[in-house]
Parts: C-alpha cells; structure tokens; sequence
C-alpha cells in the first residue's frame, strides 16, 4: 500500500517537475549565457513578464546571448532555479518582479562574482544603505506614468468616476493607484476614485473572474474609465467593460492596460497603456554584461528615459484628442523638469 | 450603506458562487459514497483548461463545455482507480492531482501555444451567455442543478445506495449493491460537476485560462460542503453565503467610514474561513461526516 503512494506520488512529482522549469535548449557558440527566473505570472502575462520575456528574446537574438529561462510554479522553486544558474557560472541572471528580492539577496551574497539583475526589487549590501555591487536593480518609477494615464482617463470619464483594479495588495501597486489619482484629480479635481485589489496572496495575479467581478462593481459605482494592475487578472476587466458595447461606435467603458501595450488585447476598449519598458531595461543589462560595462546598484527608470509611458497606436489614437494629449505632453515636460512633484507611495 | 447593498451585489454573489455550487455538488456525491475529494481544485483546473483551449479551437461555448467536462470525469477517474482499486490514502491522491493539475494544463498550452501561462483570449461571442448582462446561463443551470441533485440523493434508489455506501458499505454490499462501482460512478459524477464550475470560470466568467486561476475556489468549495453537512440545499445556502462575502469584501474596500476611514478587507476576506473553523469545531451544531468517509472498502474485510 505504501509502496503504491510512493510510486504513483513519484511519477506524479516527475511530471510536475518537468511542466514547472521550462527550459530552452542549450547552443554551444554563444557570447554569454543568461538566465532568467520569471514572476509567478509567467511569461505569457501579456503584461508584466511578458515585456520582460521581449526584451530577452531580442537581446537573445541581436545579441547572440545564450537564453535559458524558468517559470517557477510557485514562489518556493524561484530560489533553486537562481541558485541552479550560478552553480553554472552563468554571466547574467535576472528575476522578475519584486518577491524575488528577498530570495536575490541571499543568492547574490552567496556568489559574489555573478551579475544580477532584479527588475522592480532593490538589493542592498548588508548594511542595508549602499547598493549591491554585482546586482543591479531595475526600478521604475510607474507614479509618473500612471500621473499621465491618469489625465487621460479624467478627460474621458463622463460620469467623473474612475476605477484601479490593482493585482496584490503591496506597496509597488499602491504607486500605480497614488500617481493614477493625482493624475486624474490634476484634470478633475471633483473625480472621484474607486480602487480594488485582487487579493493579498500571489494567486492575485491570476484571478481573472474576480478582476471581472472587481470591474463590474466599479462599473456599477459609476465608473466608466478603470486602470488595470493586476496581470492576468486584469484580463478580466478587459472582459467587463466590452460587456457595456459601444455606441456610436464608440466604447461606453473604457479599460487602461498596464505594462505591455496592450491596446491591441480588446481594440477599441483600451484608452491606452501604462507601459513599463521593462524590456529595454533588461536588454540594456543584458548588452552591458556583453560588452563588459556591467553596473550595479540602482538604475531607475522615469519618464525622461522612456521607462515608463502611455502608449499611443492606430488602436486608440482616435479615442484621445489632441487637445488632451497636448495638455499630458505638457505634464510630461514638467514632471521631467520636476516642476510637478507626483508623490512615489513607496517612499517613507 | 447604501451604496453597498444593491442588486448588483446580489448578482455578484450569485456569479461568484456559481463554480462553487458545481464544485460543492461534485464533492457531495464523491464524499456521500465515501470518498473524500479534496481534488475538486484540480478537477475544476482541468476542466476550466481543457473548455477554455476546445472553446478556442472550436470556437463553440457548449462543445468546450462538453469536453472540459469529459477531461474532468477521466482526472476524476484516474483518481478513482487510485483511492478504489489500489486503496491509495484519498486526501494524498487528492493532493496530487491538485498539484498536477497547476503542472500539466501549464505544460500543454506551452507545447500548443507557445504560452505556458495561459491560454488565448476567447472572444466574447464565443462565451457562455450571459443574461441582462449580468446571470450567466450557468448560474441559471446551477441553481436549477440544486433540486435535481436532491430529488437524486433523497428520492430514487441510486441515491440511497450511494448514502448508505457512504455509511456502511458493508452492509450495503451485504444488500446487494456493487460498492465498488457505484464508488467509481460517483468520483466521475464529481469529476463532470468540478470541472463544470471550472470551465465556468474560463469560459463564462472570464475569456481565458491563466495557471491556477482557481485560486483555491475548490477548497472554498470543500469547507461549504462541511459547512452544510453533505446536504444540498445548505450547500447552496453556504456557497451563496461564501459568494456574498466576498462580493461584498469588494464596495467595502473602497468603502468610507464617516470617519473617513476604511475597513481593512482582509478582515472580511476571513469570514468565510472563520466560520468553517467554527462549524468544524462543533459550535453551530455537529457536522457528521458519511460514517465510512474516507475508508477504502474490500470485500474481504
């Protein structure tokens, strides 16, 4: 009887296994070999992971890096995949996303000669004050971003209410919310903000029937424009608000997509994205790597380089006026002269 | 408070307890013959994958249902030759398949799409409908399912059979009824309703299917299915009630106290838990588990 659980658990766990680390195929002439360890949404998120995946694939193509990649099926096989890299001697290792911090500490203390990359985390040596030397940490600041969105989404609101949709309820997605609603109240400053957050656990991040549900009480709140933030779930939003059609053949709720551009997912519905270019972020560490100019520490990332955006394509570029853009443009300029200060949630 | 309780809560609740019923009444039929199913996740898992990639494929809502829910019977039954036939421990079988199924559907979409987290987006016209915007035809067909699985459990001979496998199958083997097929039927039976609630979720409530998209609805399934003591109209009553509390945990989020304060969500979040918690430790009267839960049976015992 025994015997019978052992088998069955252990070709059960032999499955398991083999689904959780994917992992491409190794080719021998290669300049570098970089490793990266992806957030528990996948790289198929069509947000978040998904820029970071792009920004990889191209270095891995322009610049002929060896690519090796693992998408962790639950925060406890993220450590082991980092550690199986380095035991390697890889060049680069990068994770993505901010729970992985905690675990890069650790490991990039242990293997003082490898290069780290964490996007959205920061790595401090053991004093806590001065930046790891060999991690750099990719960080956005996605307040000044969502500053813009926010505009756009006040100047389109008909009913002067907005809706955030957030992922898990933590700090980095409290700076989408802060910087969306001083965005919006710049506009409008009667516009009144309905926020929601999927959950408390990882699992929110792919929960869209509850991002759905989350839009449709916001919808029912009267709101007509909501920001996701929320990856998978907020796929679900998507779904929500092209429930409500379009009349003259113009959308009657509108989502705004985050990260990726995601004007494209449901055209017509997305006013516009809050991208995150996560994936020039990456491909630039992968090519410093490469040309042996590696920095640690901290590299933010703002409006001034293009880090953080709102995207504008054929999908929506006849549901904002130029009127508005103008005045967002405006925003731009002065929130990069830092004439206007957008408070950064994250910092005490 | 007004702007709290509303009608649109009400729908709320119901669409969010719409997999649960289906889930809470699989369990129902698997525990009340004695099998413990703590596999209801993965069986919704595989259920919610498989109507999601047909739905895609064949671009018809009732076709991807059909096979999300023939995918759902045969997890269920390999789980049934585990727990029946080889008399594996049924809440470590449940396990794995659990933890199979937040593998496998992972695996699959990778090797077919190229896209190992999830599934391509369904467009809307391919969905289960949805009424007035707001009743899916699957909560309709759920709550209707409700006096369908009672009149089955309370009226016709297959249900007592199945009731009194649950709580003496020796005795009912003594009686004539095939203990063990009648076991097998009712996993499978649990198996189709699971991975209907699952395919709800994936091809009615949203348009995809993204990995663990359950989000430990199974389990909250399971707890209703204790909280009403393996009968199915509390089980209703209870998966309305968890479905009511966490619509109502989403206007409280952003709901201001005339202090202006807000309440902490997490506090809601935990009623549900809390109350099983409760009912488990005996305080709202006893929940009596089918006597032989749990115990594989043989003939020569």
């Amino acid at each position: 009887m025994k015997t019978k659980i052992a088998i069955f658990l252990i070709c059960l766990s032999a499955i398991i296994f083999s689904s959780c680390a994917s992992q491409t195929e190794a080719r021998k002439d290669c300049n570098i070999k970089v490793g990266i360890v992806f957030d528990i949404g996948g790289k198929n998120d069509r947000s978040f992971n998904a820029a970071a995946w792009e920004g990889v694939q191209r270095a891995e193509k322009d610049l002929n890096v060896c690519l090796y990649d693992v998408e962790p099926g639950n925060p406890t096989s993220i450590e082991p995949a980092m550690r199986a890299f380095a035991e390697k001697n890889f060049d680069l290792i990068i994770g993505v996303g901010f729970a992985q911090g905690p675990i890069m500490q650790k490991v990039a203390n242990d293997y003082p000669n490898i290069n780290f990359a964490i996007v959205d985390g920061v790595i401090f040596e053991k004093d806590g004050k001065t930046p790891k030397q060999n991690v750099a940490s990719l960080v956005f600041r996605e307040h000044e971003g969502s500053y813009l969105v926010g505009m756009i989404a006040a100047s389109k609101s008909k009913t002067g209410v907005l809706g955030f949709v957030g992922g898990m309820d933590i700090p980095l997605i409290h700076r989408f919310a802060k910087g969306y609603e001083e965005g919006a109240k710049s506009v409008n400053p009667n516009v009144k903000l309905v926020t929601n957050y999927v959950g408390v656990t990882d699992a929110a991040w792919n929960n869209p029937g509850k991002g759905k549900e989350l839009a449709l009480s916001q919808i029912g709140q009267g709101a007509d424009v909501i920001f996701t933030a929320a990856g998978n779930s907020g796929l679900g939003a998507f779904d929500a608000v092209e429930q409500f059609g379009k009349t003259n053949d113009e959308a009657n709720k509108f989502v705004i997509g985050v990260d990726s551009n995601q004007n494209g997912v449901k055209p017509g519905f997305v006013l516009t994205s809050m991208v995150k270019r996560v994936d020039n972020s990456v491909y630039d560490v992968v090519k410093e790597v490469l040309n042996k100019q590696f920095n640690g520490g901290f590299h933010v990332f703002g409006l001034d380089k293009d880090g953080v955006a709102y995207s504008m394509d054929d999908n929506n570029k006849s549901l904002i006026s130029a009127e508005v853009l103008q005045k967002v443009e405006e925003s731009r300029r002065k929130i990069v002269s830092g004439e206007i200060k957008v408070t950064d949630a994250m910092a005490k | 408070m007004n702007e709290i309780f509303s009608i649109a809560l009400i729908f709320s609740a119901i669409r969010l307890a719409t997999p649960l019923i289906f889930a809470a009444l699989g369990g129902m039929f698997s525990e009340r013959s004695g099998i413990i199913n703590i596999a209801l996740e993965g069986l919704m898992l595989v259920g919610a994958f498989t109507a999601a990639v047909m739905t895609y494929e064949l671009q018809n809502p009732y076709l991807g249902l059909l096979c999300g829910v023939i995918a759902g019977s045969i997890t269920a039954f390999v789980y049934a030759v585990a727990v029946i036939k080889f008399e594996a421990n049924q809440v470590v079988a449940g396990m794995a398949i659990n933890l199979l199924m937040l593998g496998l559907p992972q695996l699959i979409s990778g090797a077919v799409y190229d896209s190992s987290g999830s599934t391509p987006q369904i467009a809307k016209e391919f969905l289960l409908p949805e009424y007035f915007n707001s009743v899916s035809i699957a909560s309709v067909f759920a709550l209707l399912l409700i006096p369908v699985c009672w009149y089955v459990l309370y009226k016709t001979p297959f249900g007592l059979r199945l009731r009194a496998v649950g709580e003496n199958p020796a005795a009912a083997d003594a009686a004539g009824v095939n203990v063990v097929r009648l076991r097998y039927f009712a996993v499978i039976l649990s198996g189709v309703l699971a991975a209907a609630g699952g395919a709800y979720l994936s091809i009615g409530q949203s348009s995809l299917f993204t990995r663990g998209m359950t989000a430990g609805r199974g389990f909250i399934a399971l707890a209703a299915l204790i909280l009403a003591k393996w009968k199915p109209i509390p089980v209703l009553i209870a998966c309305l009630f968890f479905g009511f509390t966490e619509a109502l945990t989403i206007p409280l989020a952003s709901y201001r106290l005339s202090s202006g304060e807000t309440i902490p969500v997490q506090f809601v979040q935990i009623i549900p838990y809390v109350l099983t918690i409760i009912v488990l430790a005996g305080f709202i009267g006893l929940s009596r588990a089918p006597k032989a839960l749990g115990i594989p049976y043989s003939k020569e015992k």
